[in-house]
């Protein structure tokens, strides 16, 4: 043990008297230009995603206004469109809040063991539901795309049958569930990351209750969405073939 | 400069303290990146959140010791991977542009050595190359100053083993 110690205290001087750490300069206007670049980390690539998604929801939204216009007297539409921008404008309103509840700059500041902590509960949370939030945007992006269709192509809604709504509704989950498994992936591969680091730092390893808690959470609000989605196709169904 | 702005004037500030501590930026670059591309997103990254933080520097600590928390934490808490790649996390030899730099046998044999270790404790062996005082290091990483001494000593021998196999 002794003989590590002295072999290490040779590279710690090493490291003391390296002079190409000190070579390397930059000067003001190249640190500028680093301050002006877009931030790659994962929190503002969310902030980015969600403003994206933001502007994507009221578009659909907006789009959903048109279509009640462009069938006047038609019911079913009508019901429909209402439903759809009423669930647009509840999901922009939970992208709202959660946008809110973004973790501030401070975390930074802090030591590294509650930097991480605040990140993994964050993700564990508000990331993870934001994900199915967003991916519930392409059922609506194809709903929409289907009336505009019919209205150009036929100028009115055909009449559909039972398989035409199966197929449709097949395209609406599969539109959901890409969109949401990509993601969820990616989101599981950064947050084991960061579990993993905690891990590392912490004197009584990680709270194994804090990881079954998070586990239930995550399958409880996937089975809350998968609910939803099959309950708006189910709607969908019954309005169309009524 | 009497004219100048709030705005303008926090940014001088900014810039000066950046570019009086930049070699801490380019260590912990240097320790927590594979090739010359990594090296410089992470160095942009950190500059980017040292100056979005900058205004919650309160100046109650040295400006240095500030520095390394906001750096560590952007270093260990970014990826480029994705879930997708395969692939061990680090080459043998892990920095492709260190023969390109102008540096001592020693440091290059302790690069190789610390890119096997975890990414929390290339932090804490950094801050130990630094000279940082236990105290710091637990400020720093938010353990025990108890656990900072355990912690040095193991990550100590598994650094001193790797030395061994690789000489």
């Amino acid at each position: 043990m002794k003989m590590n110690d002295i072999d290490l205290e040779k590279y710690k001087s090493a490291w003391k008297e390296e002079k190409s750490f000190n070579k390397e300069t930059l000067t003001d206007s190249e640190i500028k230009n680093y301050l002006l670049k877009r931030s790659k980390g994962l929190t503002d690539s969310f902030k980015a995603g969600l403003i994206l998604d933001n502007i994507l929801k009221i578009i659909l939204g907006a789009s959903f206004v048109v279509l009640i216009f462009l069938f006047p007297g038609k019911f079913d539409i009508l019901v429909l469109c209402v439903i759809a921008i009423l669930l647009l404008f509840y999901l922009l309103w939970l992208n709202i809040t959660t946008y809110r509840k973004i973790p501030r700059q401070e975390e930074y500041s802090g030591d590294m063991q509650n930097f991480l902590k605040s990140r993994i509960e964050f993700y564990r949370t508000k990331y993870l539901k934001t994900v199915y939030v967003i991916a519930l945007s392409n059922p609506f992006v194809f709903l929409g795309g289907m009336l505009y269709y019919f209205y150009f192509k036929y100028g009115m809604i055909r009449p559909l049958q039972v398989e035409d709504i199966i197929v449709f509704s097949i395209f609406c989950i599969a539109g959901f569930a890409l969109g949401a498994f990509i993601q969820v992936r990616q989101f599981n591969y950064q947050v084991n990351q960061l579990e993993e680091c905690l891990k590392e730092l912490q004197e009584n390893g990680i709270d194994e209750l804090a990881i079954r808690r998070h586990k239930k959470q995550k399958r409880t609000i996937m089975i809350i969405f998968m609910i939803a989605l099959l309950t708006g196709l189910l709607l969908l169904g019954v309005l169309f073939t009524l | 400069m009497l004219f100048m702005s709030e705005g303008a004037q926090l940014e001088k500030e900014f810039l000066d303290q950046v570019k009086s501590h930049q070699n801490i930026i380019h260590k912990i670059c240097f320790i927590y990146s594979k090739n010359r591309s990594d090296k410089e997103d992470l160095y942009q990254e950190i500059v980017l959140q040292l100056w979005k933080s900058y205004p919650t520097f309160g100046k109650r600590s040295a400006f240095s010791t500030w520095m390394y928390r906001v750096a560590l934490n952007t270093a260990i808490s970014t990826t480029k991977k994705f879930w997708f790649s395969t692939g061990t996390e680090l080459p043998d030899i892990a920095f492709e542009d260190e023969s390109k730099m102008d540096l001592s046998e020693d440091i290059r044999v302790l690069y190789r050595a610390i890119s096997k270790l975890a990414k929390t404790e290339k932090a804490v062996i950094l801050l130990w190359l630094e000279s940082r005082s236990y105290e710091e290091i637990a400020e720093t990483t938010g353990i025990s100053v108890k656990n900072v001494s355990v912690k040095l000593v193991r990550i100590k021998a598994r650094l001193s083993e790797i030395i061994r196999k690789m000489q």
